[in-house]
């Protein structure tokens, strides 16, 4: 594969920009942070069944840090033309849309786990092993997120609306994958495992392979001019 | 002087109106819509029969459900348009894609007006979380979501890309989005929703009117909003020339 390389390179930019800047994991992080001290004071988190009511906040939390990660990280590739020097640069183009979608991927996902153990403490949820699974769950549900968020942010960034135009893109299309990482969390917090949370988790890894192939497919065309 | 010969001349001009593809076959679909659906109201309120548990709210099926079917077809072209955007690179096609995902925003609308006003009086409710429903909320999100995107890009051949990826991504979801509404409320029950497959031939009869009569209309609603983005390209097409 000589995708890979390249790609870890352009993720590699990301990750050294992000060790000198702070930016994304900063903003990224305390609103986060911010959502879910909010959510648990706004919903009624106690009680039986909370562990349903506090997989969906944390999803909501988790979309909302992707899609301001996902925003931001663009948007610095706009400046100085920088995504424009990317794409003349050697690397193929599939090498770049992975190159972003690896950086992406990679600080929503260590942000989410930042957050996880804030998250558990607040809820007073007791997972135990079941945290594994919502382990799992974080990360096939961001991959799927980042995934379609990605190549939509590369249009977005391009359009009159700049990054307002993200959440529009992503949130409708990632409906089903939210469902699935919101039903599969639950049965994590609940630490029960039964025949419909492994469909849902295949339909997590179902939803992440065809996006990542379209978008693999499709990501040429939206950076030729 | 020297100006007028020249645009006389450019073949922006040469070609009138009327040589845009699809007129004469707009006029056709016209008349044939007019035609169908006022024998598909004749027939949905003097020919079918009154449905015996549902009484005359039933009669909203014959509208209901060729809208969805139309939707549907709408969305499917909107995917077929897409690809072959992107794979021949001719503007017709974007054309074709764009008015298609217009008029299908506009169907799915009557699908979840209709929905509701007939699940009221034969549920109870209004709505429910029922997977055709969740299916055809989200598709309308999804294409409403394409026409907004659409109006943010000013430069036609990157809106006509990006429209592309969406409406490709967008369609690909559609049965994602089904299968985990299915799942998400699989313990509700689900005889709410009619099955057709045990209709009574009158009312078999004046749906297949109905499904024929929305398709002239969606044919003939694309003749015209196809020939306007051909129009608007032309326009585009010579302001850049100029």
């Amino acid at each position: 594969m000589s995708w890979i390389a390249p790609a870890l390179t352009i993720a590699g930019k990301d990750l050294r920009l992000e060790i000198k800047t702070r930016d994304v994991i900063a903003s990224v992080g305390l609103f986060v942070l911010l959502v879910v001290v909010t959510a648990s004071f706004v919903f009624p988190t106690g009680g039986e069944g909370r562990e349903g009511m506090a997989a969906g906040v944390l999803w909501m939390a988790f979309l909302f840090a992707a899609l301001l990660g996902m925003g931001r990280s663009m948007a610095i590739e706009k400046e100085d033309a920088c995504l424009e020097g990317l794409l003349v640069s050697p690397a193929p183009r599939e090498a770049v849309f992975l190159g972003k979608l690896f950086s992406n991927l990679g600080f929503t996902y260590v942000v989410e786990l930042v957050i996880l153990p804030v998250f558990i403490v607040l809820l007073d949820i007791r997972p135990g092993a079941g945290t594994w699974v919502v382990i799992l769950a974080a990360f096939l549900g961001t991959l799927g997120i980042v995934t379609v968020g990605t190549l939509f942010a590369v249009m977005a960034v391009n359009t009159r609306g700049r990054e307002a135009i993200l959440p529009l893109l992503v949130m409708p299309v990632s409906m089903p994958i939210m469902v699935a990482a919101v039903k599969v969390t639950e049965a994590g917090f609940l630490g029960t495992w039964t025949s419909g949370t492994t469909s849902w988790a295949l339909l997590m890894v179902g939803y992440d392979a065809l996006f990542l192939l379209v978008a693999l497919a499709t990501f040429q065309h939206l950076t030729e001019e | 002087m020297d100006l007028k010969t020249e645009t006389a001349q450019s073949p922006v001009r040469e070609r009138g109106p009327a040589e845009v593809p699809g007129s004469p076959r707009r006029k056709l679909w016209g008349a044939l819509t007019i035609a169908s659906l006022l024998l598909l109201l004749a027939m949905a309120f003097f020919y079918a029969p009154e449905d015996a548990n549902q009484g005359a709210a039933q009669r909203i099926f014959y509208i209901h459900v060729p809208s969805a079917w139309i939707g549907f077809l709408a969305f499917f072209v909107v995917f077929v348009g897409s690809i072959a955007f992107l794979s021949t690179g001719k503007r017709s096609w974007d054309d074709v894609a764009a008015a298609s995902a217009e008029i299908g925003v506009i169907f799915t609308s009557a699908v979840l007006i209709t929905g509701p006003l007939w699940g009221r009086p034969v549920w109870g409710v209004y709505w429910t979380w029922d997977p055709r429903l969740t299916s055809f909320l989200m598709l309308w999100l999804i294409y409403l979501s394409y026409l907004v995107l659409r109006g943010y890009v000013p430069e036609p051949v990157r809106r006509a890309k990006y429209a592309a990826v969406l409406g490709i991504v967008g369609f690909l979801d559609v049965p994602i989005v089904y299968l985990s509404a299915r799942w998400w409320r699989s313990e509700h029950p689900t005889q709410f929703v009619v099955e057709s497959g045990d209709l009574p031939t009158q009312m078999l009869v004046t749906l297949l009117v109905g499904v024929a009569a929305f398709t002239f209309l969606y044919l003939y609603l694309m003749a015209v909003r196809v020939r306007v983005g051909r129009l608007r390209t032309r326009i585009e097409e010579a302001e850049v020339v100029r």
